[in-house]
């Protein structure tokens, strides 16, 4: 797919959540708008392996949103791919219907269930060694949150990878700086991830999350990351896309006015 | 040693741990899919487990957190999960990875957990687990399972091989003398067992608390003439209250008696299922109080300053029998 595709996938998923937000005024636009280029490039960039309308195909990817407050971002994606019916969409939350505001197995396409922070990576790990073990090709993903990497089983489990070679892992870390009270270097100073990832034992590249060329230049190379696991450190804007978002901690789970939501139509069809 | 000596003195009886650790391996040297992992734990059964089938066996270091989430990865894939540590290591220390990941997806992994209690009496309380029963058994789907020698913990074992669930497993740290003579097998699936008939007072307990149970039953009948009924709760979740109904409507009263705190212990559940069940009766709760004061000691000297020793529950089971 083309960039200018691609950039239109980006478009149509912020769109989608948007309405799936508003609709029940529950979830998290920020979170799910600063990985929402890293899904599309994983998705329809060619980076991840999936047969359409076979969530359980064994050669897939597994995919692993361990930020899980954003693992809607992965609802329209999959409802797209075929996994369930895309009506679900519209009862995002609703009771007696497949779509929660956190991501389970329940769900054709979720790998394993999120929402408390600091799982995924472990979680991966365990895909992966599985996966190498029983001579199977897939790879795991796993995006992480920034602020997500606050939590020591995180780097458990990032050691626990190096050690064990697991270069069918990928982590990508999704640097939007924010958590829920404001800046992590003012909080708590996270400094350089990057370093961190690496001293772990790690293959590490930096890349412009929202962009697609940069993005796609980390994922190739996967594979030739000498045995070592792959951390991307995506630099990010939380709540991309819409302007009174971006980049304002207060937003995490903030509802918009009925002023707000038409600017943030306009912004976002313009995308 | 002299042959005739040699001879003369019984095998000591086996660790848990290494019953439990034989059955695994001899079953994952069939099944590949059978994963044993350890946060640094040890014992002589393990020895022969690593060395032979090392791509089976992964060290994940001291990280009971990764342990757990790595876990939830591996049965996801289909693989039949053992995880191995220290019991306070395996239950609050990665309680947040057990509830989120194991027992949210419903998954097959065994927890194994060795020391239970006050078993690692010399450590103190960062080794002891006096609320582990209350802790786990909290946790959604998981069955709770405390055996109390080798005979009981090789059948739970088996249990956990050829069903695998998401469980709990009690092992005790030090051997324990035998309780069952072949005969637990066939009661493992009530759950609960009548080890020594009574009347008067059932004394209701399960791993190493059962000897001390045994050992008052003993005393009661002979210093006091009082007849004490032991009942094994080796599956302390979930309670088969039906039959431990009917084992104890045969006697006047039942002592519960434990190495846990008393909030939400064994002696809760028993009660919890005599009165869900519409059975109410005479009981009283022995176990640690809150506020208990962390001494030095081992484990029968604890006992003693925490008043859940053989004489504290002999006393005890007269008060109760004679109140």
């Amino acid at each position: 797919m083309s960039v200018n595709n691609l950039k239109e996938k980006a478009r149509w998923l912020r769109q989608e959540l948007f309405e799936m937000v508003i609709r029940q005024r529950a979830g998290h636009l920020p979170s799910s708008y600063s990985m929402t280029e890293i899904l599309v490039q994983l998705y329809y960039g060619g980076t991840v392996r999936y047969s359409e309308g076979h969530p359980d195909d064994p050669n897939r990817d597994r995919v692993i949103v361990s930020k899980g407050h954003a693992a809607m971002a992965l609802y329209p994606i999959l409802a797209d791919l075929g996994y369930f019916p895309a009506d679900e969409l519209e009862h995002f939350t609703e009771r007696g219907h497949l779509l929660g505001m956190y991501a389970d197995v329940r769900i054709p396409g979720i790998e394993g269930i999120s929402g408390s922070l600091g799982h995924g990576i472990g979680m991966g790990a365990g895909f992966a060694f599985a996966g190498r073990y029983d001579g199977m090709e897939y790879r795991t993903f796993v995006i992480v949150g920034d602020g997500e990497c606050y939590e020591g089983s995180i780097w458990e489990s990032a050691m626990f990878a190096a050690h064990h070679k697991l270069e069918n892992l990928i982590a990508i870390v999704d640097r939007n700086s924010l958590c829920i009270l404001g800046e992590t270097e003012d909080l708590m100073a996270l400094g350089d991830l990057e370093a961190k990832w690496r001293s772990f034992g790690w293959h590490t590249v930096a890349a412009e999350g929202h962009d697609f060329d940069s993005l796609r230049e980390a994922f190739e190379l996967i594979g030739k990351t000498d045995g070592k696991p792959l951390a991307i450190i995506a630099d990010t804007v939380k709540g991309k896309g819409v302007s009174f978002m971006e980049g304002r901690a207060e937003w995490h789970n903030r509802m918009p006015s009925d002023e707000q939501i038409v600017t943030a139509r306009q912004e976002l069809a313009h995308g | 040693m002299d042959k005739q000596v040699e001879m003369a003195v019984a095998p000591p009886p086996e660790l848990m741990r290494d019953v439990v650790i034989d059955a695994i391996y001899a079953a994952a040297q069939k099944d590949r899919d059978i994963f044993f992992v350890s946060a640094d734990l040890g014992a002589k059964a393990l020895d022969e487990f690593r060395e032979k089938l090392p791509q089976q066996f992964i060290h994940v270091g001291i990280c009971e957190q990764n342990m757990v989430d790595l876990a939830s990865g591996l049965a996801l894939s289909g693989k039949k999960v053992f995880l191995y540590a220290m019991a306070p290591f395996i239950t609050a220390r990665c309680y947040e990875q057990v509830k989120c990941v194991i027992s949210s997806m419903n998954l097959p992994v065994t927890l194994i957990a060795v020391g239970v209690g006050l078993g690692y009496d010399h450590a103190t309380l960062t080794h002891f687990t006096p609320e582990d029963i209350a802790i786990m058994r909290a946790l959604n789907g998981i069955e709770v399972l405390s055996p109390s020698d080798g005979e009981s913990a090789a059948a739970i074992a088996k249990l956990a091989i050829e069903q695998p669930a998401f469980r709990y497993l009690r092992l005790e740290r030090q051997a324990q003398h035998a309780v069952y003579q072949g005969d637990f097998e066939g009661q493992l699936s009530a759950g609960v067992s009548h080890v020594a008939p009574g009347k008067d007072v059932a004394i209701v307990a399960c791993g190493y608390m059962l000897h001390k149970a045994l050992a008052a039953r003993e005393l009661l009948q002979r210093d006091y003439g009082i007849a004490a009924g032991v009942v094994d709760l080796f599956r302390v979740k979930p309670v088969n209250g039906q039959r431990l109904a009917e084992i104890l409507s045969g006697y006047d009263s039942v002592l519960t008696v434990e190495e846990q705190l008393l909030e939400g212990g064994m002696g809760s559940a028993v009660a919890e299922a005599l009165i869900d069940g519409g059975h109410p009766m005479k009981q009283k709760r022995m176990g640690l109080r809150d506020g208990f004061e962390v001494v030095n000691g081992n484990r029968d000297q604890l006992h003693q300053i925490y008043g859940i020793d053989t004489p504290d529950i002999v006393m005890t089971a007269v008060d109760l029998v004679g109140g």
